[in-house]
């Protein structure tokens, strides 16, 4: 266990263990209960009109807006880490490097703040 | 920093671990992408595409660039697919291709165009690069991946990197212009507009609908929308009229906006 | 570790590319602040500004031969004139994107977000449009400089997507026929990802072959290497295919009419003008600088391109009813004219630079008049509706007809004076079949040009013929100089040639 592949293999174990005891858990469980299914068991506890149509509704589009800046944001915060480790060695030119970067992303959030785009209630 | 991670790899050798990996994960990441153009569900499709980006990501990593197998994790089967899922969701779960072929022989044309092309490319570097070996890894990580990657993106590269966060502030806008609504200074509603018109003529006054259902109104004289769009009767109670409103009230409220009942198709 | 250095930044070399971007980032500031009843004069003023001080340091740099950041761009004669092509046609491309006077509110929408037809899409009918049009402008314009100046693949591809990013919205912003406009916005958008994801692909297997990305380093391990050629050539061709793309050449083409027609007509311009460009600088500089050594294996390939080009975006334009797919598919001729001059390499690119010009001034006037030719419902661009426009607009089908003649190459316009330039250059270097097939191609896409003529002076006017609307002082100017040049560059080309031949060709090491 040992090299660049044996620290991912010891993962990949963890990974494995895990899921057996998963599997065992669930089987053991479905092995010791009692099983009978009856019609009745499977309809609708709730009082009141039977539900009509699907489960889905669809998203409002502004919930999209979130969703993107989340997105544009993980991509900006992914070049933070190689940032970090060679920060050091070239000093303030690198901070000079990304606050250019982290600025110029800033300003897209500034320019959701002004239009509204945070503020959930103005709908 | 971490010396083992140069020395797997150096002589471009495949070690058994990484063929075991590859020969697991490779058939997984197939079915992941037949899945995903197969799949006649949207939501099950992205799911597969998800399972597709995970196996693309530890090959990245089995292949000494665990910055990169790692940034496929975060950003592409996070954020992007959350991106995906979102689209998904705005368009319609249930909205699904139209099997009528605008041009004719289009999909098989694109079928076989597509193997081909996979085939060609696919014996042209296998010709082209099957016996070659690796060289320059461990140059390239020597101090590790994440490193390599930094010296190269703060230096020969910083303009282009620079120039990453002008495409990325373009696709901000772009989302915001295409998604967002700017209110002007006057439309706003402060709580005395939106309660007059709550009680205004021809407003139904009860609570209104929870978010995500489909309808302006949760009285019960309101009929159900079924997934076509078109109102089940059986969904509004012939009791309640006939006891408590008057005719006009008694109507089926109008839905999604429309004035008249039965106007959505 | 401590051998991480930054590599020499050469400022002044990058200054017209900053200034862009930076008024560009300028301009999102001023869409977040500026009260919105002044944000209009003061985007519009920005860019303007942007875009002069752009070229005003170009003109400065105009005898600089850097590269710099450790090769990550070339700045070189032939990019310097790219830069100020492409900062020359902005600008008057400008004149259309900041014209309302034709249209309440301009071209473009007020808030792209209503769906259309609904109602709040009928509300905003008569409100001013959006003013982010200025900023992506602006990104859109520095993408394509930096295009033009890339020292490697890398760089290279983050500016297609720059300049290419802020397109694909732009298209989708038409105030009127929004949902043509938003299907083309679309088409272009999933095509144009799909090139961009060739280009990738051809980048990586040019990686492998040669073990870097730039320019002048491929061509050096082209001269060296011992690998197998299979990995260049797959990488040649996949890359060819994104930038052909852009170029608009057969077949990668077919987005080129629906987009042309749904976007807003000054988009559409300045696609034309600019991103042609752009792309064609571009294809210049890779073809030039990296494979000109292996011109053997590529030749056949993009000659073949090239004519197909030529002939398909000729015969098809013949068929047109419509007067922006008819420009459409001309454009998609000239890019095969223009592939002419980068299957010619090096002695071409200067009479290429001169075909850009040429073109760029021309097309932009072409657009700007049918922007200006109306009816109830916005443009009136079918052609049966501008029948017998010369009897109650003489100078407009005046100057429609001297653009419609540069465009088909009748001698004293600047389409006859670039075309004799490209072709002669292209003779020179042993290209003659490409110069037959370019003539006779030429000779074609004359018919529908001279047609519209016909369709302008000898029909009759029916009852639909539109008016023409009296154009705004923007679009008069935008016009003007492009029928000016389109006379001038025609008449008395050779300044403007000396011009592009003392511009040099591009930088190689």
């Amino acid at each position: 266990m040992d090299g660049y592949l044996g620290s991912y293999a010891t993962l990949g174990i963890l990974l494995l263990v895990a899921g057996a005891f998963f599997a065992v858990a669930y089987t053991a469980n479905r092995l010791l209960r009692t099983n009978a299914p009856s019609a009745a068991k499977s309809t609708t506890y709730e009082c009141g009109l039977d539900p009509a149509g699907g489960d889905w509704a669809q998203a409002q589009i502004r919930y999209y807006v979130y969703a993107f800046l989340y997105a544009l944001f993980a991509v900006e915060s992914v070049f933070l880490f190689p940032w970090a480790t060679v920060f050091d060695a070239l000093g303030m030119i690198t901070v000079a490097e990304m606050g250019v970067f982290v600025a110029v992303l800033a300003l897209g959030l500034l320019y959701a703040w002004r239009k509204g785009v945070l503020s959930w209630t103005t709908a | 920093m971490n010396p083992a991670l140069t020395g797997v790899l150096a002589d471009g050798g495949v070690t058994t671990g990484e063929a075991v990996t590859f020969w697991i994960l490779a058939p997984i990441a197939l079915a992941g992408a037949i899945g995903m153009v197969l799949l006649r569900n949207a939501v099950h499709s992205a799911l597969s595409l998800v399972l597709t980006m995970l196996s693309l990501g530890v090959f990245y990593v089995l292949q000494a660039g665990p910055f990169i197998g790692m940034v496929q994790i975060i950003v592409y089967t996070g954020a992007i697919m959350m991106l995906f899922l979102f689209v998904i969701m705005l368009v319609g779960r249930n909205t699904r291709d139209s099997l009528i072929e605008v041009l004719r022989g289009q999909r098989v044309a694109a079928i076989l165009l597509g193997i081909g092309f996979a085939m060609l490319l696919g014996t042209g570097l296998a010709r082209g690069i099957g016996s070659i070996p690796a060289v320059g890894l461990a140059e390239a990580n020597v101090n590790g991946n994440v490193e390599g990657i930094a010296k190269l993106l703060f230096t020969r590269y910083i303009f282009a990197f620079e120039v990453t966060s002008a495409l990325l502030i373009t696709a901000a806008v772009g989302a915001m212009i295409l998604a967002h609504v700017e209110k002007k200074p006057g439309e706003k509603m402060d709580q005395k507009v939106l309660s007059r018109a709550r009680f205004e003529k021809g407003n139904y006054p009860g609570p209104k609908a929870g978010p995500g259902v489909f309808a302006t109104s949760d009285s019960v004289a309101t009929p159900a929308l079924l997934p076509d769009g078109t109102f089940t009767e059986r969904s509004v109670s012939k009791v309640v009229p006939a006891r408590e409103l008057t005719i006009a009230e008694a109507r089926p409220k109008a839905v999604n906006g429309s004035k008249e009942y039965g106007a959505i198709k | 570790m401590n051998d991480i250095q930054l590599p020499p930044i050469d400022y002044a070399a990058l200054l017209p590319m900053l200034i862009v971007f930076g008024l560009a980032c300028v301009g999102i500031l001023a869409e977040a602040f500026v009260p919105r009843k002044h944000r209009f004069a003061v985007q519009a003023t920005l860019t303007l500004a942007a875009l002069i001080a752009g070229l005003v340091t170009v003109i400065i740099n105009r005898d600089l031969e850097v590269t710099t950041i450790g090769g990550a761009v070339t700045i070189d004669g032939a990019g310097l004139f790219l830069q100020g092509i492409i900062l020359v046609l902005g600008i008057v491309a400008f004149g259309l994107i900041a014209e309302r006077r034709l249209e309440r509110g301009g071209a473009f929408v007020a808030n792209a977000a209503h769906a259309a037809d609904s109602d709040g899409d009928k509300k905003q009918l008569n409100e001013a449009g959006a003013t982010e049009i200025f900023p992506l402008t602006l990104f859109a314009i520095a993408g394509m400089m930096l295009f033009c100046v890339s020292g490697d693949l890398l760089t290279m591809f983050v500016a297609l997507e720059v300049f290419s990013l802020p397109l694909y919205l732009m298209c989708g912003l038409a105030r009127r026929r929004r949902l043509l406009s938003q299907e083309s916005a679309l088409k272009y958008f999933l095509l144009g990802a799909f090139a961009s994801a060739f280009f990738l692909y051809g980048v990586a297997l040019i990686y492998g072959y040669a073990g870097s990305v730039q320019l002048v380093a491929i061509k050096q391990s082209v001269l060296d290497s011992d690998k197998s050629g299979v990995l260049l050539a797959a990488g040649l061709a996949l890359l060819a295919i994104g930038l052909l793309f852009k170029a608009a050449a057969v077949p990668f083409h077919v987005w080129t009419p629906d987009v042309y027609q749904g976007a807003p007509t000054p988009i559409t311009a300045l696609m034309a003008a600019c991103v042609k460009a752009a792309a064609f600088g571009g294809l210049l500089r890779v073809f030039n600088v990296a494979f000109e050594t292996t011109s053997w294996d590529w030749r056949p390939v993009i000659t073949a391109v090239a004519m197909a080009t030529m002939i398909v975006g000729s015969i098809l334009a013949v068929t047109q009813t419509d007067i922006k797919r008819l420009l459409a598919y001309s454009s998609i001729a000239n890019a095969g004219y223009l592939l002419v001059g980068v299957v010619s390499l090096g002695g071409a690119v200067g009479s290429s630079m001169f075909y850009l010009v040429a073109y760029g001034f021309s097309v932009l006037a072409a657009f700007g008049m049918v922007t200006l030719v109306r009816d109830a419902d916005g443009e009136a661009t079918h052609l049966s509706r501008w029948a017998g426009l010369g009897k109650g607009s003489p100078l407009f089908s005046a100057m429609f007809t001297i653009i419609m003649l540069g465009f088909a190459g009748i001698p004293l316009t600047s389409g006859f004076s670039s075309k004799f330039a490209l072709f002669s250059s292209a003779w020179d270097a042993n290209q003659s079949a490409l110069v037959i097939v370019g003539v006779l191609s030429s000779v074609v896409l004359a018919f529908p040009y001279l047609k519209v003529v016909v369709l302008l002076w000898l029909n009759p006017p029916g009852d639909e013929t539109p008016t023409v609307s009296v154009p705004g002082y923007l679009t008069r100017a935008v016009v003007g100089v492009g029928v000016l040049a389109t006379i001038v560059l025609g008449v008395a080309p050779s300044w403007l040639l000396d011009m592009v031949n003392s511009a040099g060709t591009f930088l190689a090491k």
